[in-house]
């Protein structure tokens, strides 16, 4: 399957990855017309800093054993069986939050406008080649390989 | 080889779908009492008319078909023949099993109070069929009582709020959901509910049930000397193991079916997972356990072993909480409390000697899984040297170079 590779000694913390993660999730907008200040405008992935390593770009890892998978009540989190990635179901979501407590890597989180949402990522499966936060780090802090598991 | 499953909730189902994953050509046979396939956490959807039947089923459609697995639905298992390897149904079929999962779950319980088991209109909010029968009764009812307000109580509390009904929520401790919050986070939601309709009478007891002339509790009456009317009457007292049927089997029990780190039984070929096993705790776990009782059954090895079940989220009116370990801890546990709130968030770290025991964020929960493997794995913070409420999973983070998937340096 794939999967975004990090390698964080590269990353500068432009925080593009985030910017057009919120940008692929708002319809019709780009770079530059994403409205940052709408209260869907959540991203799928964040950025860390620490004063001793630097920065940390991270992203859902559509886990091989997904706890979050596991955890769902409603169906809505199912492993693609082609892709291997971890798709969310907005209509079968129940927005109870199990999810969120039981990512082990704390990157899922409500949606903040109504709580009745998940934010995930869904590895921009349905737009054609690579996520938008690959496409957009000038750094080439991420990118995309295929791993067996 | 043909698998018995006892059972279609969580625990259940994710055994199933285990075993057709890796071993497609393996028979597998689910039988459970209800019609249909649903999540118990659903069940206030259902009731408050948010979504029918199909809507709080957690599987596809065609789950059963297209994975080939055969489906008894509206079948109770009445007795079990360990020699023989056979479980027989109320409709007196004898079926056989090379392996059985008993995934039956659990039953709420009515307490031995004077008129209420006897009252026609108490209901447990446990599966779709008391959904059902609630929502029946929601046509005509107005005076709704919950009995405990913990997360199924309020649960139900939501669902008939929902409905338009009048509804007291009585619980004998002195706070709602007083296993996952703390005062001032259950609060909250109090003030929450309160705002929406719902009454609480905390810290008192029932102690009688008046029945009327047509077998219906009609007042209830409370240790304080209150009586509060009703038309129906919720029960959510709590829960137990439902393993009638393996009586005489030969099955070790004590309260629940006992089992070791693999899910077996004491008995070869006959595992248990989920409420029953009286370890699950909450529906993520039943899964696990299914998952991995279903690998045990295909001959491999994995145990049990993520058993950290005292964690929960909670999702009512928007207000969201992520509740984790000890989060009430006695004076005399000398732990460390500290607590970060501003208008919109209350959240509280209880720590002992540099580990973190438990935790309360209410408000925004996002990005707080981590916390989960901090408590269940007792990592020491003292070294962190940080702010522990700005910590995250980047601060453990470790990469494999080979697959990529996540690690915790720890
Ligand atoms: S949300 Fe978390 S648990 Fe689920 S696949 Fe992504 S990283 Fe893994
Ligand atoms: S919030 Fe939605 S996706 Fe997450 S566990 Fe609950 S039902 Fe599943």
């Amino acid at each position: 399957m794939k999967r975004i590779i990090i390698d964080r000694e590269k990353c500068d913390g432009c925080l593009n990855c985030n910017i057009a993660c919120i940008s692929a999730h708002q319809e019709g907008s780009n770079f530059y017309t994403v409205d940052l200040q709408d209260p869907d405008a959540q991203a799928r992935n964040f950025i860390k800093y620490d004063p001793q390593k630097g920065y940390l770009p991270l992203f859902c890892r559509h886990c091989d054993q997904a706890e979050c998978v596991l955890s769902c009540i409603s169906g809505a989190l199912e492993k693609d069986p082609l892709t291997g990635h971890v798709q969310y179901d907005e209509n079968k979501c129940a927005a109870c939050y199990m999810c969120v407590m039981n990512c082990p890597y704390g990157v899922l989180k409500p949606d903040n406008k109504s709580r009745t949402k998940l934010i995930k990522c869904d590895f921009c499966d349905d737009k054609p080649d690579d996520p938008s936060c690959v496409k957009a780090c000038p750094k080439k802090a991420i990118a995309v390989k295929e791993v067996s598991l | 080889m043909k698998i018995v499953i006892i059972g279609a909730s969580a625990a259940g189902i994710s055994a199933a779908k285990t075993i057709k994953a890796s071993e497609p050509d393996t028979e597998v046979v689910i039988i459970a009492k209800e019609d249909r396939v649903h999540s118990r956490c659903m069940l206030h959807k259902f009731l408050g008319h948010q979504r029918d039947a199909q809507g709080i089923s957690f599987i596809a459609d065609d789950f059963f078909e297209s994975s080939g697995i055969s489906w008894l639905n509206n079948t109770t298992v009445i007795g079990l023949d360990a020699q023989n390897k056979t479980v027989k149904t109320h409709d007196n079929q004898d079926i056989s099993y090379d392996k059985l999962l008993i995934a039956s779950g659990a039953s709420y319980f009515i307490p031995p109070i004077p008129g209420l088991r006897e009252s026609k209109n108490v209901y447990g909010f446990r599966d779709l069929k008391d959904a059902q029968l609630l929502d029946r009764e929601c046509n005509t009812a107005k005076d709704a009582v919950v009995i405990g307000a913990g997360l199924v109580g309020m649960d139900a509390a939501v669902a008939l709020l929902e409905r338009g009904l009048k509804v007291t929520v009585i619980e004998m401790t002195a706070a709602v959901m007083s296993l996952q919050l703390d005062q001032k986070s259950a609060d909250a939601y109090q003030q929450l509910f309160e705002e929406h309709g719902a009454a609480f009478i905390l810290a008192d007891k029932v102690v009688s049930v008046d029945v009327d002339a047509v077998g219906r509790g009609r007042t209830i009456h409370l240790a304080s000397g209150k009586a509060v009317a009703a038309d129906l009457i919720v029960i959510a007292a709590g829960v137990r193991p439902a393993f009638n049927f393996t009586e005489g089997s030969g099955i070790a029990t004590n309260h629940a079916i006992l089992v070791g780190d693999d899910l077996k039984t004491n008995i070869d070929d006959i595992y248990a997972a989920g409420d029953v096993t009286g370890m699950a705790g909450i529906w993520p776990n039943a899964m696990k356990q299914g998952r991995i009782a279903a690998i045990n059954m295909l001959g491999e090895k994995l145990l049990y072993q993520d058993r950290y079940a005292l964690k929960n989220t909670i999702n009512f009116f928007g207000l969201t909480t992520l509740s984790l370990g000890n989060i009430n801890p006695q004076p005399e546990e000398k732990c460390q409390i500290l607590i970060r709130e501003d208008r919109n968030n209350y959240q509280k770290l209880v720590i002992k000697n540099g580990v973190v025991e438990g935790v309360i964020f209410q408000g925004n929960i996002g990005g707080s899984g981590f916390w989960q493997y901090l408590i269940k794995n007792k990592i020491d913070l003292s070294a962190k040297n940080k702010d522990l409420f700005s910590l995250s999973y980047a601060d453990f983070y470790d990469q494999d170079p080979a697959t990529g998937e996540y690690r915790y340096a720890v």
